[in-house]
């Protein structure tokens, strides 16, 4: 974050294809060049310089009032490198301290964010004012609620980059207004060029929904994960380990929402005259901590789900 | 050119990993272990406000719900699923309800014009807000100011509907959960704590009461009216 955001006008502008093509195609080694790239608030033109500032930084990039780190130097690394030390430190502390140390911290904060604002307006005289000025983002993220699945932090993408929809086992559902408007903003006035389902292995959603018990307000909600269970019955039936079974069911909630996006009409109206958005099937693993992309065939989906929900007027 | 993009965000998410578990071996399989945030955030969509990344906190750390411009609805399934599962069953701390200044959502409500689709239906609660304030928002020349008080306006009508839920009313009785209302002002980046909620209008931070929400590796105090952040 202290490596200024080169172009603020990415928060405006979707990042020209080109350059992102010509970037991606000069990282030979994604796994070294994009070590920095989603720990800094840098544009993804920045990342190619792994020097860096530390992965801890990310916390408080975005927000000058977060922005303390315990190092008065705003470039050195931030000795917090271990969660687990970070939080038996401060289980340790004796309530009263915390708020006497809280004290003491306060002054830091403000000075490093009177650091970070002049290195952001250094760059940038109108990164604030741009800020402020309006958004463009590239994608529309449909997750999953889940605390363990910040959009933006698993995919490097900037603040600016992602339009965000998180809900209980990220359901698309017909009925359901929140989501529907969503999109409905997303891909007729955002115009996001992908579409993004996200799902994660270990769902706490999908599992309370497969169990034998009343829960309440949200039996409605999770009802629709026992309907993709039932559209998927055979394959899942097959599976003996139940793990992976519940792994599989949330690969196949995935894709059923993807196709849930798909019949919307903003989606297929959108597509038909711009070619996009694209709809992608994405699911994490907390294991390992990496993406897989479900090979969504969109334009195969597209077309045989207009079979019956065509809303094209065409 | 679509490519690009998705190819992006794919490989940033394969050096984030890496660098994740190299910085710490055991983050993922911990993180595979469960979840316990104590905090649930409901935001808005608005692609400039990543909590967990203006929180200054972590995975694990925040459960989110996001839609367009951070309307409670009481009846609406999507949000009280999140509510219910949020605070019935992972048992969270806090509850907090962030709106924030340039909202597109706060700008529709207030033009007279059909925005088409499904938000005119979605934003009728936040229609609503507008024509109960008629007299305060009308008064205000500033087109900016005034999307940026009704934008409070609808954080503090939202907190109304949370205060009125039941699953959350037994929650603040029995264990003490605590309802905020804050702004996220995205000219400066701050967190703006309006006052409401559990601790009240204007009672939060007044008497000198700090209330520090703890992540796993960060907390936001809530003091003098407003949030701060702190890593150690």
């Amino acid at each position: 974050m202290l490596n200024s955001r080169v172009t603020t006008s990415l928060l405006q502008h979707p990042t020209s294809a080109a350059i992102r093509r010509a970037f991606i195609s000069s990282s030979s080694s994604p796994s070294s060049s994009f070590l920095s790239s989603p720990l800094v608030r840098s544009g993804p033109l920045r990342f190619p310089t792994p020097t860096a500032t530390t992965p801890s930084l990310l916390r408080h990039c975005s927000s000058d009032s977060h922005s303390s780190s315990s190092s008065s130097n705003p470039k050195s690394k931030l000795p917090n490198a271990n969660p687990s030390s970070d939080k038996s430190t401060w289980r340790a502390m004796a309530e009263k301290d915390i708020s006497r140390y809280l004290r003491q911290t306060h002054d830091r904060v403000f000075e490093h964010n009177r650091a970070w604002a002049a290195e952001k307006k250094k760059a940038d005289p109108d990164f604030f004012a741009n800020l402020s000025a309006g958004q463009t983002p590239e994608y529309l993220w449909i997750g999953c609620s889940d605390s363990r699945i910040p959009a933006e932090q698993i995919t490097g993408l900037e603040p600016g980059d992602a339009f965000v929809h998180r809900n209980i086992a990220n359901l698309v559902c017909n009925t359901d207004l929140n989501v529907m408007a969503v999109i409905n903003y997303a891909v007729r006035h955002l115009k996001v060029k992908h579409i993004v389902v996200c799902g994660h292995y270990g769902c706490g959603g999908v599992k309370a929904a497969m169990s034998a018990k009343d829960l309440g307000i949200l039996n409605p909600w999770l009802r629709n994960i026992r309907d993709v269970y039932r559209l998927h019955e055979k394959e899942l039936d097959a599976i003996a380990n139940e793990e992976e079974r519940y792994n599989r069911l949330v690969e196949l909630n995935v894709i059923e929402q993807c196709k849930n996006v798909v019949k919307t009409a903003g989606v297929q109206q959108s597509y038909a005259e711009n070619s996009f958005p694209i709809v992608h099937g994405w699911v994490f693993g907390f294991n390992d901590g990496l993406l897989r992309d479900l090979q969504i065939d969109f334009e195969g989906m597209l077309k045989d789900i207009q079979k019956i929900y065509n809303l094209t007027e065409s | 050119m679509e490519d690009d993009h998705f190819l992006y965000a794919l490989s940033s998410n394969n050096a984030w990993a890496g660098y994740k578990s190299h910085q710490n071996p055991h983050f993922f399989p911990k993180l595979a272990d469960g979840q316990t945030p104590q905090i649930l955030w409901l935001g808005c969509s608005d692609s400039r406000c990543p909590e967990t990344t203006i929180l200054g906190l972590q995975p694990g750390d925040v459960f989110v719900h996001r839609n367009i411009a951070n309307i409670i609805a009481p009846t609406d399934i999507n949000t009280s699923a999140v509510i219910e599962y949020a605070v019935a069953h992972l048992k969270v701390k806090h509850v907090v309800l962030c709106g924030h200044t340039s909202c597109g959502g706060a700008a529709a409500a207030l033009s007279d014009s059909r925005v088409g689709g499904v938000l005119d239906t979605w934003l009728a609660p936040l229609r609503a807000v507008r024509y109960a304030n008629k007299e305060v928002l009308d008064a205000m020349k500033d087109e900016r100011a005034r999307g940026t008080k009704i934008a409070e306006l609808n954080v503090e009508a939202g907190v109304n509907v949370l205060m009125a839920n039941v699953t959350v009313r037994e929650a603040i009785e029995e264990r003490g959960l605590q309802v905020h209302g804050c702004l996220f002002e995205i000219g400066c980046g701050r967190i703006r704590d309006l006052g409401l909620g559990t601790k009240g209008r204007g009672g939060m931070g007044l008497d000198g009461q700090e209330d520090v929400v703890r992540g796993r590796h960060a907390q936001i105090v809530f003091r003098g009216g407003r949030g701060e952040m702190s890593v150690k």
